[in-house]
């Protein structure tokens, strides 16, 4: 008697509360008819042995899907995790990364700041990811669990039934075309980078020296009253980048209008580059002196190095980004 | 019996369960007799699919159940109901009329000299 009691007991445990005696009765019967008039605990076994694992029988009793997230929804799942993901790593990066600047009291070398948010950067892509997962995936979990329409057919992106019109809403990209993620948001991301260098060029830029563990700002490169003269054409490049890559993620290909944007972006950033770094006051006199000494060159020297690599430099990767968005746009 | 050739057989044999424990039920059965009715007639069901089948279809309301308390051991009966036999006759047609086209498409296979 004692192996048919857990039997039921590892069946019914598994199964609703109003179920369980109706199914125990019924189970308890049904052993018994399949055992002989004077059994033995062998008997028993066998008989249990035929009905199955107690796990198998009790799920099939049950209504509820033996799954998180079934077929019907599965699709429409993964498409939101792979759109809202980056979004959420990215802003989330911006925001640790913004919370340190406009936290800094100026004292704390920078290169030690940057150790700082790059380790923050990374616990915070980290949790935000694991957040956003565990909610999505709960909450399709509970939809999957309270949909009582019964349907089967997977379901498109609008949780509404597949229809041939759903592919009008949809514009083909062919490959060449594409434009990834990870150009829009590395996008976004080099924006903010270089924003808070322009914005903080002071405390970033300029000559380091390391000194038993820790690297200790010397001098800073630039004068940041210069600098700051041009700001409302920063903050212009700055909001036209960010369009850019709204723009981007919106088009998800390489159109005309992306391209001609594309251009125009492009030169009047480095009009603006040549304007400022051309600046005579630009560089700090502690900063020449210093790299002079350095290199043993002169000040002359220097400059043209500097301004005149920085420009080439500058400019060829404008030009390859101009034609690369060009050749893109007019692929077919 | 390699398992792929097992997994296919399995779910060729799932979807005339249902109608296979329906044609049984126009007379109250109650479990065993049920699983023992289909071995007679050389249909292998696992019990563990047998009896949550059996709920899902009352659940359905294909099937009623009542419990007999007069016999030694209480024994809960299930029959088909007027919606039962109605959706069991359709099914029945169904069925009749699936096989024959597969009859004729395998037939034709041989035909051609596939055996």
């Amino acid at each position: 008697m004692g192996l048919i009691e857990i039997y039921i007991q590892e069946v019914t445990r598994r199964l609703p509360e109003k179920n369980r005696e109706d199914i125990a009765l019924e189970l308890r019967s049904t052993i018994e008819d399949m055992l002989p008039e004077d059994y033995q605990e062998k008997d028993v076994k066998a008989a249990l042995e035929q009905l199955g694992s107690p796990a198998k029988l009790a799920y099939g009793y049950m209504d509820r899907p033996m799954h998180l997230i079934g077929p019907r929804y599965f699709d429409t799942y993964v498409s939101l995790l792979k759109m809202i993901l980056p979004i959420a790593v990215t802003i989330s990066l911006i925001a640790t990364i913004a919370t340190f600047i406009t936290g800094y009291d100026g004292k704390e070398a920078i290169m030690n700041i940057v150790f700082e948010i790059i380790g923050f950067g990374i616990s915070s892509i980290i949790e935000v990811g694991i957040q956003t997962f565990f909610w999505l995936t709960i909450v399709f979990a509970v939809i999957e669990r309270v949909d009582s329409s019964k349907g089967t057919e997977p379901l498109s992106q609008g949780l509404q039934k597949w229809t041939a019109d759903d592919l009008k809403n949809i514009t083909y990209i062919p490959k060449k075309k594409a434009i990834t993620k990870v150009e829009v948001f590395g996008g976004l991301f080099w924006t903010a980078i270089w924003g808070t260098v322009y914005f903080y060029a002071d405390h970033l830029l300029g000559v380091y020296e390391g000194e038993s563990q820790e690297l200790n700002f010397i001098t800073p490169a630039v004068n940041q009253d210069v600098l700051l003269q041009y700001w409302p054409f920063i903050l212009a490049i700055i909001a036209l980048e960010v369009g850019l890559s709204i723009y981007k993620l919106i088009q998800k290909q390489w159109t005309k209008g992306l391209a001609i944007y594309n251009t125009v972006l492009q030169i009047i950033v480095s009009v603006v580059f040549v304007w400022i770094v051309t600046n005579p006051n630009l560089f700090k006199n502690e900063f020449t002196v210093y790299m002079t000494n350095l290199f043993s060159i002169t000040e002359v020297q220097l400059e043209t190095w500097v301004i005149v690599g920085g420009i080439i430099i500058f400019i060829v990767s404008a030009v390859i980004s101009i034609i690369d968005g060009i050749r893109k746009a007019r692929a077919n | 019996m390699s398992s792929l050739l097992n997994s296919l057989t399995t779910e060729l044999r799932r979807g005339t369960l249902t109608l296979a424990v329906l044609s049984q039920l126009r007379k109250p059965q109650y479990g065993y007799s049920l699983v023992q009715l289909l071995e007679q007639a050389g249909i292998h069901i696992d019990q563990s699919t047998l009896y949550p089948l059996l709920r899902r279809l009352e659940k359905q309301e294909l099937v009623t159940s009542s419990w007999d308390t007069s016999e030694s051991r209480p024994r809960k009966y299930y029959v088909l109901s007027d919606f039962g036999v109605e959706t069991f006759l359709q099914l029945k047609k169904e069925w009749m009329e699936n096989s024959n086209q597969l009859l004729a498409l395998l037939k034709g296979d041989e035909e051609d000299g596939f055996n």
